[in-house]
C-alpha cells in the first residue's frame, strides 16, 4: 500500500518536470544549437567547493579545461583559471511566447564553456539540449495521447450511445487498428510523407500520426463503459424519473467515462514519448538541429560513441522517472475509479 | 467447431483486405512517387520518366492498380520494389527469417520466463518478494526499449564476450555446425534484449489474472476440499486464468516486432528493420507496404490462433459460439 | 458421548484496509455430534459465515484466529500444519457455499473437478475414479451422471450446479458438512428438492450438518438444533419450538420476521376504473446470428392480463424465465410490448410522455447498481426532482431530508457514498428516491432478495406503513411466496409468459405446502431458455 504522500509525489513530479521542459530556456545554460567545435566530447564538468590550494568556496565553482597532451583521454582541467557559477546570468537569446529574453538559472561568465553532463560532438551542452529534448518528446506524448483520447472519446461515445450498425462498423474498423503492427503502421504512413519538414512540422505530424493511428484502444474502452452504463439500473432508474438523453450523459455517463479515459491517457503517454523517442531515432521524426531525446539518443549508436563517452546515453536514462510517475499516477487514478 | 473457426477465418479476411485497402489508401494519397524526384533531374528526359511509369503501369486507373497490387499480395510479390527492380516478396521473404530468427526465440523466452514468475508472483502476494517484483516490474516498464538495446550493445562492446553487428561473422569455420553457431552466438543479445522489452508486461498480466483467479470462490473452494497445492494452482487456477493471458499473447506480438525493429537497427541485424528504414527513406513505397502487409497477415494470424486456442480452453466460449 | 465437531471459545478479528480490527466472533462454542443437524441463525453480518470458514480454517488473509479451538474428532484443526489439515478437509470434513455457480470452477467439467477431489483423498485406478464419480452425481439424484460428468457449469441449472458442488463436497464420504446459505440463490422448488435431497444423504451415508441461514422456516423443518448469532457471538440455542418462547426481540424477529408485518388488507371492491390494467400483453424477443438466417424467438409475454387497484398490493409470482422482469419492465416503460395494452388511471401507458414517467416507478433488484456510486445519499434522492425542475434547491433537499427520515434512515447518512452502506440501507434510500416523485405505482422487481429474512420483514414494514401514509399501490415481483402472501392482498402467479393461477393471500396461508401450490399452477416440465434482460 502505498503512501498519501507518494501518490501526490508522481503528480507533482509530473507537474515539476513539464513546468521545466516548458520553461527550458531559462533553466538550460546554453541554446541547444550554441556549438563549441574545439570542444567535442568534452566530459561533463566538474563541480567544485574546494580549490587546489585546499581553500572552500561558498560558491561552487569549475576549473577551465583544455585537451590533454595525450591522445585519447580527452581533456584535463586547467587550475589555474576559475569561473564561479553564477545564479541568474545573462546567456544566448531564448524565445518565450512573444518576448525575447536572454536571462538564464545559471550559468558561467567567461569565454570558458560549463558542460553539466557533458557535450556531444559539436562540443553542445548535452544539459542543455536534453531540457529542450524534453519539451519535444514529454509534449509530443502528451499531446498524442490526448488527441488519441479526444478520438476515442468521440469514436466510443457515439459508437457505445447509438449502438446498431454505426457501433458494429467502428468496432471492426477499430479491430483493423488494434490488428496492424502499428509502428509499422507509423513508419508507413510517415513514408508517405515529405522527408524533410521544418521542425514544428515534423513535430505536429509526430503527434497528429500518432493520435490517429492509435485511437482504436480508447475509443473500444469508451465505448465498453458507455454500454455497460446504458444498461446499469442507475441509468434506468434515471430514464423511470423521466430524465432526458443529455441529463444522463451529462451526470452518469461522461463521469464513469472520463475517468476511464483519463486512466488509459496517461498510461498511453509514456509510450507514446518513447514512439516520438524511436521515430525520431530513426531519422522520421524531428531532425536536427532541434534536439528530441529520440535524435540525440541515435548519436551514441555510433561504437566508439557509445563505448567511450557514457553521457550520450543520457537522454535515454531521463525519461525513467517521469514514466514511473506517469504509471503510479495511472494506478492511482485507476484505484480511485474502483472504489 | 467448423462455424466457429470459419467465422474467425472470415473476420481475418476482412481485416486483411481493410489493412490493404488503408496502406493502399495511404500509398496514393502521397504527394509525388519514386520518380518525382527523377523529373527535377536536368538529366533524365520527361520521356524517360512517363516510359518508367509506363512499365510499372503506373498510369492505370486506381481501381485497376489496387486490383493488381491485390493479386500481387496473393501470390506473395507484394508489388513491386522500384528501388531494387525486383518483386518485394523477393526482398523480403529472405529479410522475413531473419526478423523470426529474432522474434520467435525472443516471445517464447519472453512467455517462458514471465508466466511460471508472475504465477509464483501471485502466490506471495503482499509479500517481499511480491513488493520487490511491483517495483521491479514498473521499473522494467519504465526502461525505453531504445536504451535496453543499446545498452546491451555497450555491454557486447566493454566486454567483448559477444560479436556485434550482423548475424555472422566475416570468416566463418567451414561445416554446417559452425554456422549455426555462429549465428545462434550473434543473435543471443538481440534475443535477449528483445525478450526484456516484452517481459514486464507480460509478467503484470499473468500476476494480476492468477491473482483474481486465486480471490475466486471457487479456488477457495477447492482448497476447503483438501486438494494439494500443486492441483489447487495448475490444474484449477491456471487454466480459469489462461483466457485473458492468450488474448495478451496475440497483442504481445505486435509490441515485440516495432521493439524489433529498433533492435535490428541497433545491432545492424539483416530483418526487416534495417531494410524497411532504407526504404522509408528512398521512397521505396511498395516495399513499405509489403511488409506492413506482411505484419498485418502475420499478426492476424496470430489473432486468429488465439481466438482458436481460446475456443479450445474455454468452455464458456463455445458455448457462446 | 464425545462431540464430531466441537467449536469452543471461538475470536476471529478482521483487519481492515484502514488497519483497524474488527472484532467478527468472540468467544463462539458449538458442538456437532454424529448424524446431527444444526442449525445457526443469524442477521447477515452476525459472523455465521466466519464461523462456517473457520472451522475449515479457510478465513481470508486479512482474518485472524485470536483464541479458541476447533476440535475434529478430538483433534484440534488449529494446530494442524498445511499439509495435515489438507488432509482433513474433503475428507473428514466438507462445505458447501451460497453460491453454486461460484463455487465451481467454469473451464474444467464437472466430472473433472469431483475426481480432482477423489485424487487428493484416496489412490484409485483411472477406472476406478470414473465409476466412483458416476456413482457420486448418481447419488445426489442425477439419472445420467455421465452426460453431466462431462458438462461444464454454465451448462447446468442452478440447482443442478448445487448438486454438483454436494457430490464434489461429499465425495469422500466427511463425517461433516458445513452447509453455508445453500439455498438461498435458489429459487422455491429447487430449495425443495436440495433440502430432500441433503435429508436423504444425511441418512444414507451418515453425514452431520452444520446448516447457516438466515431463514427458520427452513431450519424448523431440518435442523435438531440451532443457534441463534447476533454480532459475533451465540445468544441463544435450541429447537426452533423452544425459540419461539424466546423473549429477545432479535430472536424473534428472526423466528418469525413476518409477525411485524400488518394482514394485508383483502382487495377493496373496485371503486371505479383500476388504476392498472394491463390487456393481452405480449412480448417477444429475436435473437439472430450474424452469418445464420436462423432466428430464434423467444415470447416472454404471450397475453398477459392484470388489473391493480389504487394503493392494492399485488404480488407476481413465479420461476426465473417465467416473464415476470418483462413485465415489470414494459409497465415501468423500458421495454416496448409488442402487442395489447397498457393503461394507467385510464390513460395508455404506451403514449405517456417522458416527462410524465414518474408516475411508475421502479425499485431494482439490485441495490448498489440502481445507486450511481458516485452520488450521495442526498444527490441520489434529489436527483428526480432536478430532473423534473420541482422545487428550489432548499426545498428539494429539505424534501430529501425528510424522505431519509420517513424511511428511517439518520441525517448523517446524507452525505454518505452506496458503497458506504448495507444492503438494507441502500435499498432504503432507492426506496425513498422512487417516493420523491409522488408516484401512483410502485413496482419491486426481486427488490427483497438480496435481503435477509430480518431486513425484508423490517422493510417490508416500512413499505405498509409509507404506502398507508401516501397510498400508492404496489406490484411485488418475486419468486418467494411465502414472504410475498405476507405482504400482498393477492398473488398472480406467473409461468411461460402468462397468468396462470390468481391466490387471495389467505389461501396460500392456510396452505400447508406452498410448494405444491406452485407446481400446481406452474407447469414444471416446460422449460424454456431464460431470458429477461433486453437481447
Amino acid at each position: 500500500m502505498k503512501s498519501r504522500v507518494w501518490r501526490s509525489f508522481s503528480l507533482w513530479y509530473l507537474i515539476g518536470v513539464h513546468l521545466i521542459a516548458i520553461f527550458a530556456g531559462f533553466v538550460a545554460p546554453y541554446d541547444f544549437a550554441r556549438q563549441e567545435r574545439t570542444r567535442p566530447f568534452a566530459g561533463p564538468t566538474r563541480v567544485h567547493f574546494v580549490d587546489s590550494s585546499g581553500k572552500f568556496h561558498l560558491r561552487p565553482f569549475v576549473y577551465g579545461i583544455e585537451k590533454s597532451e595525450d591522445l585519447g583521454s580527452g581533456y584535463t582541467e586547467d587550475r589555474s583559471i576559475f569561473y564561479p557559477i553564477q545564479f541568474l546570468v545573462s546567456g544566448d537569446e531564448y524565445a518565450v511566447g512573444p518576448f525575447h529574453c536572454s536571462l538564464h538559472l545559471f550559468g558561467i561568465e567567461g569565454p570558458e564553456r560549463f558542460y553539466l553532463l557533458g557535450a556531444d560532438g559539436f562540443g553542445r551542452d548535452q544539459f542543455s539540449r536534453m531540457l529542450y529534448g524534453g519539451r519535444i518528446s514529454l509534449f509530443a506524448g502528451l499531446l498524442a495521447a490526448a488527441l488519441a483520447g479526444c478520438l476515442g472519446l468521440l469514436i466510443g461515445g457515439m459508437a457505445g450511445y447509438y449502438g446498431g450498425a454505426l457501433d458494429d462498423l467502428t468496432m471492426r474498423f477499430a479491430e483493423v487498428f488494434i490488428a496492424v503492427p502499428w509502428f509499422y503502421l507509423l513508419v508507413a504512413v510517415r513514408a508517405v510523407l515529405p522527408l524533410h519538414l521544418d521542425p514544428s512540422a515534423s513535430f505536429s505530424l509526430v503527434v497528429i500520426t500518432v493520435g490517429f493511428v492509435a485511437w482504436a484502444r480508447p475509443a473500444k474502452l469508451v465505448r465498453g463503459v458507455i454500454l455497460s452504463a446504458k444498461e446499469r439500473s442507475f441509468v434506468l432508474a434515471s430514464r423511470g424519473f423521466g430524465a432526458s438523453t443529455f441529463h444522463i450523459l451529462q451526470r452518469h455517463i461522461a463521469p464513469a467515462a472520463s475517468g476511464v479515459l483519463l486512466t488509459q491517457i496517461t498510461l498511453l503517454v509514456p509510450q507514446f514519448v518513447l514512439t516520438e523517442v524511436a521515430l525520431s531515432f530513426l531519422g522520421l521524426g524531428v531532425a536536427e538541429p532541434v534536439p528530441s531525446w529520440g535524435n540525440m539518443l541515435a548519436a551514441a549508436q555510433h561504437y566508439n560513441v557509445l563505448v567511450s563517452y557514457w553521457w550520450m546515453l543520457i537522454p535515454g536514462l531521463v525519461p525513467i522517472p517521469t514514466f514511473i510517475a506517469y504509471h503510479a499516477l495511472s494506478d492511482n487514478l485507476h484505484a480511485r475509479l474502483d472504489c | 467447431m467448423i462455424r466457429y473457426i470459419s467465422r474467425r477465418f472470415a473476420n481475418s479476411l476482412f481485416l486483411l483486405v481493410v489493412v490493404s485497402a488503408i496502406v493502399f489508401g495511404l500509398a496514393q494519397a502521397a504527394p509525388g512517387d519514386f520518380f518525382s524526384d527523377a523529373t527535377i533531374n536536368q538529366r533524365i528526359s520527361a520521356e524517360t520518366v512517363a516510359a518508367l511509369r509506363a512499365r510499372y503501369g503506373m498510369e492505370k486507373s486506381l481501381p485497376v492498380r489496387y486490383w493488381g497490387w491485390l493479386r500481387s499480395l496473393g501470390t506473395g510479390e507484394l508489388g513491386y520494389s522500384f528501388a531494387y527492380d525486383l518483386p518485394v516478396g523477393k526482398i523480403l521473404w529472405p529479410r522475413m527469417g531473419h526478423t523470426l530468427l529474432l522474434t520467435v526465440p525472443a516471445l517464447l523466452l519472453s512467455w517462458l520466463v514471465a508466466v511460471p514468475l508472475g504465477i509464483l508472483v501471485a502466490t506471495r502476494r503482499g509479500s517481499l518478494v511480491d513488493r520487490i517484483f511491483s517495483v521491479g516490474t514498473s521499473a522494467m516498464l519504465a526502461l525505453p526499449d531504445l536504451l535496453i538495446a543499446l545498452l546491451i550493445l555497450l555491454f557486447a562492446l566493454r566486454t567483448r564476450m559477444f560479436p556485434v553487428g550482423g548475424m555472422n561473422s566475416v570468416v566463418i569455420p567451414p561445416g554446417w555446425w559452425s554456422g549455426w553457431k555462429d549465428t545462434a552466438w550473434h543473435m543471443f543479445l538481440p534475443v535477449l534484449a528483445i525478450a526484456f522489452g516484452a517481459l514486464p508486461m507480460i509478467l503484470r498480466h499473468t500476476r494480476a489474472s492468477m491473482m483474481e483467479v486465486l480471490d475466486s470462490p471457487y479456488v477457495r473452494a477447492a482448497r476447503g476440499l483438501g486438494l494439494s497445492r500443486f492441483v489447487t494452482l495448475y490444474r484449477h487456477a491456471l487454466p480459469a486464468a489462461a483466457n485473458p493471458l492468450i488474448s495478451l499473447l496475440g497483442i504481445s506480438v505486435g509490441g515485440l516486432l516495432s521493439v524489433s525493429l529498433l533492435v535490428e537497427v541497433i545491432v545492424s541485424w539483416p530483418g526487416i528493420g534495417p531494410l524497411v528504414l532504407e526504404a522509408v527513406l528512398g521512397r521505396d513505397l511498395f516495399l513499405v507496404m509489403g511488409a506492413v502487409m506482411f505484419f498485418s497477415v502475420f499478426l492476424i494470424a496470430g489473432g486468429l490462433l488465439a481466438d482458436i486456442l481460446l475456443y479450445l480452453l474455454d468452455p464458456r466460449i463455445r458455448m457462446q459460439s | 458421548m464425545e462431540p464430531l465437531l466441537e467449536i469452543s471459545g471461538l475470536t476471529v478479528d478482521y483487519t481492515t484496509a484502514g488497519g483497524s480490527t474488527v472484532c467478527a466472533l468472540s468467544d463462539v462454542s458449538l458442538q456437532v455430534f454424529a448424524h446431527e443437524i444444526i442449525g445457526v441463525l443469524g442477521e447477515s453480518g452476525s459472523g455465521k459465515t466466519t464461523m462456517g470458514l473457520s472451522a475449515l480454517r479457510l478465513l481470508p488473509a486479512n482474518a485472524a484466529i485470536r483464541s479458541g479451538r476447533i476440535r475434529l474428532r478430538g483433534r484440534n484443526l488449529l494446530d494442524l500444519r498445511e499439509k495435515d489439515l489438507a488432509k482433513v478437509r474433503g475428507a473428514e470434513i466438507s462445505h458447501i457455499f451460497q453460491e453454486p455457480a461460484q463455487a465451481l470452477n467454469p473451464v474444467l467439467s464437472a466430472g473433472r473437478q469431483i475426481s480432482y477431489v477423489l485424487r487428493a483423498h484416496k489412490k484409485l485406478s483411472n477406472r476406478e475414479l470414473i465409476a466412483e464419480v458416476h456413482a457420486m452425481l448418481a447419488l445426489v439424484g442425477f439419472n445420467d451422471p455421465e452426460r453431466i460428468a462431462r458438462a461444464y457449469p454454465h451448462q447446468l441449472s442452478g440447482g443442478q450446479r448445487q448438486r454438483v458442488a454436494i457430490a464434489q463436497a461429499l465425495a469422500c464420504r466427511p463425517a461433516v458438512l458445513i452447509a453455508d446459505e445453500p439455498l438461498s440463490s435458489l429459487d422455491a422448488a429447487t430449495q425443495a428438492e436440495t433440502l430432500a435431497l441433503l435429508q436423504r444423504l444425511r441418512s444414507e451415508i451418515g453425514l452431520a450438518i452444520l446448516f447457516i441461514s438466515h431463514d427458520a422456516d427452513t431450519l424448523a423443518a431440518f435442523a435438531s438444533r440451532t443457534v441463534v448469532m447476533e454480532k459475533g457471538t451465540v445468544v441463544a440455542g435450541g429447537s426452533i419450538q423452544e425459540l419461539r418462547s424466546n423473549s429477545s426481540g432479535y430472536v424473534r424477529a428472526l423466528i418469525s420476521p413476518g409477525a411485524s408485518l400488518k394482514a394485508p388488507t383483502p382487495a377493496e371492491e373496485a371503486a371505479g376504473t383500476p388504476l392498472l390494467s394491463v390487456r393481452n400483453l405480449t412480448k417477444r424477443y429475436v435473437q439472430r446470428q450474424v452469418l445464420s438466417r436462423r432466428a430464434f424467438i423467444v415470447e416472454a409475454l404471450s397475453g398477459v392480463s392484470l388489473e391493480l387497484n389504487r394503493g392494492a398490493t399485488v404480488a407476481l409470482i413465479g420461476k426465473s424465465g417465467a416473464g415476470k422482469s418483462t413485465l415489470a419492465r414494459c409497465i415501468a416503460g423500458f421495454e416496448t410490448p409488442d402487442a395489447g395494452e397498457m393503461l394507467l388511471d385510464g390513460f395508455p401507458l404506451r403514449n405517456l410522455k417522458r416527462q410524465m414517467r414518474w408516475q411508475v416507478q421502479m425499485i431494482f433488484q439490485d441495490a448498489a447498481g440502481s445507486l450511481n456510486p458516485r452520488f450521495t445519499a442526498e444527490r441520489l434522492i434529489t436527483e428526480p426532482l432536478d430532473i423534473l425542475g420541482r422545487g428550489t434547491k432548499a426545498e428539494r433537499r429539505r424534501r430529501a431530508l425528510n424522505l431519509l427520515e420517513e424511511v428511517g434512515l439518520d441525517l448523517k447518512f446524507a452525505d454518505r457514498l452506496p458503497a458506504e452502506l448495507s444492503g438494507g440501507q441502500r435499498q432504503r434510500i432507492a426506496i425513498a428516491r422512487a417516493l420523491a416523485v409522488d408516484p401512483k405505482l410502485l413496482i419491486l422487481d426481486e427488490a427483497f432478495s438480496g435481503l435477509d429474512r430480518p431486513r425484508q420483514a423490517r422493510i417490508g414494514a416500512l413499505l405498509q406503513t409509507l404506502q398507508q401514509r401516501h397510498g400508492f399501490a404496489c406490484l411485488h415481483i418475486s419468486h418467494d411466496v411465502g414472504f410475498a402472501s405476507l405482504l400482498a392482498s393477492e398473488i398472480l402467479v406467473m409461468g411461460d409468459g402468462r397468468i396462470a393461477a390468481k391466490f387471495s393471500s389467505e389461501e396460500i396461508r392456510n396452505s400447508r405446502d406452498t410448494t405444491a401450490l406452485m407446481s400446481m399452477a406452474v407447469d414444471p416440465g416446460s422449460s424454456r431458455p431464460e431470458v429477461e434482460a433486453a437481447p
